[in-house]
């Protein structure tokens, strides 16, 4: 049973889609993130940035066939976080259920 | 303590969480040159069986296999469809890689028949006619195939 906890940094929607987005992958390419979310580079390295300070995500370099990738993925810190979060946002929907029925 | 959010924040929130959940559910997949390159050995064991000595044919097939079996478990997971994510374990059915096998299985077997069936009608090369027929089929079935399974983990989720 997960904890309700209401994370202020992973709420905004552009963190919240990408935190969902890696939550249901091991890792994904940066290419794969920005196309799903119709997001800039710039705008996405910035979020990027906001989530691997507090050490939610990680970044990885690396080249794959003479190209170099960026590879990102959720954290321990990052999943508990999103886990909490998510419980938070149930549990507003299922006291707001109880108290209309 | 619950967050000051309202209701309908919350379920806008959660439906944007479950919408990119399936946009990662719809990348289970194996990688499409597998489809391609097990249709090319159907082909070449087909045109080994018509043209090749018994043995030739016998090496050929058991050297499939082994090839098969050592890249099975790295691409029939599901996982990696795509070189740009991998899936978590926990979205993907474990039975793919039976269906897959079950579906080849059923494959070889329509290729004996096949084959069989056009050497009585009297074909020069019944193992070629059913080894090009059957990697046409593996080549459109597999894909289909898998759409299947990703239909089946989406209604999982939802």
């Amino acid at each position: 049973m997960v904890e309700p906890r209401f994370d202020e940094l992973i709420h905004p929607s552009t963190r919240l889609s990408i935190v969902a987005l890696l939550a249901s992958t091991d890792w994904a390419e940066f290419s794969f993130v920005r196309d799903r979310l119709a997001m800039s580079d710039s705008a996405l390295s910035k979020q990027f940035a906001a989530l691997e300070e507090p050490g939610y995500i990680t970044v990885e370099r690396h080249v794959s066939q003479h190209r170099r990738r960026v590879r990102v993925s959720l954290t321990e810190v990052g999943r508990r976080a999103f886990e909490g979060h998510v419980a938070a946002l149930q549990a507003v929907i299922s006291s707001t259920a109880s108290r209309t029925s | 303590m619950l967050p000051k959010i309202s209701e309908t924040e919350a379920r806008l929130a959660m439906s944007s969480i479950e919408r990119r959940r399936q946009q990662v559910v719809a990348e289970i997949n194996v990688p499409p040159w597998y489809w391609f390159v097990l249709a090319g050995g159907w082909v070449g064991l087909g045109v080994l069986a018509d043209y090749g000595p018994v043995w030739a044919t016998t090496a050929g097939t058991l050297l499939f296999g082994a090839a098969h079996a050592t890249i099975a478990p790295r691409v029939l997971s599901g996982r990696r469809g795509s070189p740009r994510l991998s899936v978590r374990g926990d979205l993907v059915s474990r039975r793919i890689p039976l269906v897959v096998i079950g579906f080849l299985m059923i494959m070889i077997m329509a290729t004996i028949g096949a084959a069989l069936l056009f050497n009585a009608d009297g074909a020069r090369h019944p193992a070629t006619l059913a080894g090009v027929v059957i990697a046409a089929i593996v080549v459109c079935g597999g894909p289909s195939l898998m759409g299947w399974v990703r239909r089946g983990a989406e209604q999982h989720l939802s």
